[in-house]
């Protein structure tokens, strides 16, 4: 879930942090409704992705650069340990072009790239009985 | 719980326990609980030099990432691999199984500067909030 300060800031859209289905344009007219259109037709161009670090290296951290091919193409809006998956996963904003599954991720944790694998959101689904 | 008698202690909550010119640096008890459920931790090769109140290892948990602090200047002729290995055993046992290194000392009066349980016990009961 997008966490306002987090995936959420003044900067970054409601499309772009996943939000989209919560924003209907075919409702009527709210504040910043010319921009939602707007930014729909030329397309979102950074998205939120999920990611599982592959190394063990600590937890990726708000604020953290992303790098791919060794460049930077977003930062960490989220990071945590999950012991359930028993790994460090977290959301990033990147640029639209560096997401996608099988794109790998380099996150910098204390000056050193980290290689991390794009996953599907949402990372755990409990299984139904 | 008051910490052990046998060893010295800084403000940034290291303890340090000293045979001859080897010393052994920890974290308290103080440390670990405020730190929370650890998950990962970062310590200097062998043969590493170490310098007083410079930052020389990292303990991550649930909550943040932490610098650890040098009590004294020297080297590093011993680190805790099982602590490395089960970065948990610093909340379990941070006295004990989970010291973090031996260090050669280059000046063993280093040690009179730092704290001793009973002030440390007082220090650190100020520092709760």
């Amino acid at each position: 879930m997008p966490l306002y300060g987090n995936e959420l800031a003044d900067d970054i859209s409601p499309l772009e942090a996943g939000l989209s289905w919560a924003v209907k344009l075919n409702k009527g007219d709210f504040v910043g409704r010319d921009e939602m259109v707007r930014l729909k037709e030329s397309g979102v161009r950074r998205r939120t992705v999920g990611f599982r670090l592959l190394e063990r290296a600590g937890s990726a951290r708000h604020g953290y650069e992303v790098q791919q091919d060794g460049r930077k193409v977003g930062i960490v809006t989220s990071g945590a340990h999950s012991p359930t998956m028993g790994s460090e996963i977290g959301l990033a904003l990147v640029d639209a072009d560096a997401a996608g599954i099988g794109k790998p991720l380099d996150i910098v944790i204390r000056g050193r790239p980290v290689r991390a694998e794009q996953v599907k959101l949402p990372f755990y689904r409990r299984d139904r009985a | 719980m008051s910490s052990p008698a046998d060893r010295k202690y800084t403000r940034t909550h290291e303890w340090i326990s000293v045979q001859g010119d080897v010393a052994t640096i920890g974290v308290t008890d103080f440390a670990q609980s405020e730190l929370g459920d650890i998950t990962y931790l970062e310590l200097p090769e062998v043969g590493g030099a170490l310098s007083q109140d410079q930052a020389f290892a990292v303990i991550e948990s649930v909550k943040a990432a932490s610098d650890v602090y040098s009590p004294v200047d020297g080297e590093v002729v011993e680190r805790n691999d099982d602590a490395i290995a089960a970065p948990e055993r610093i909340n379990q046992s941070p006295y004990d199984d989970a010291w973090l290194v031996r260090v050669r000392m280059k000046d063993t009066a280093q040690i009179d500067t730092l704290m001793d349980s009973g002030a440390y016990d007082e220090f650190a009961q100020s520092a709760t909030h």
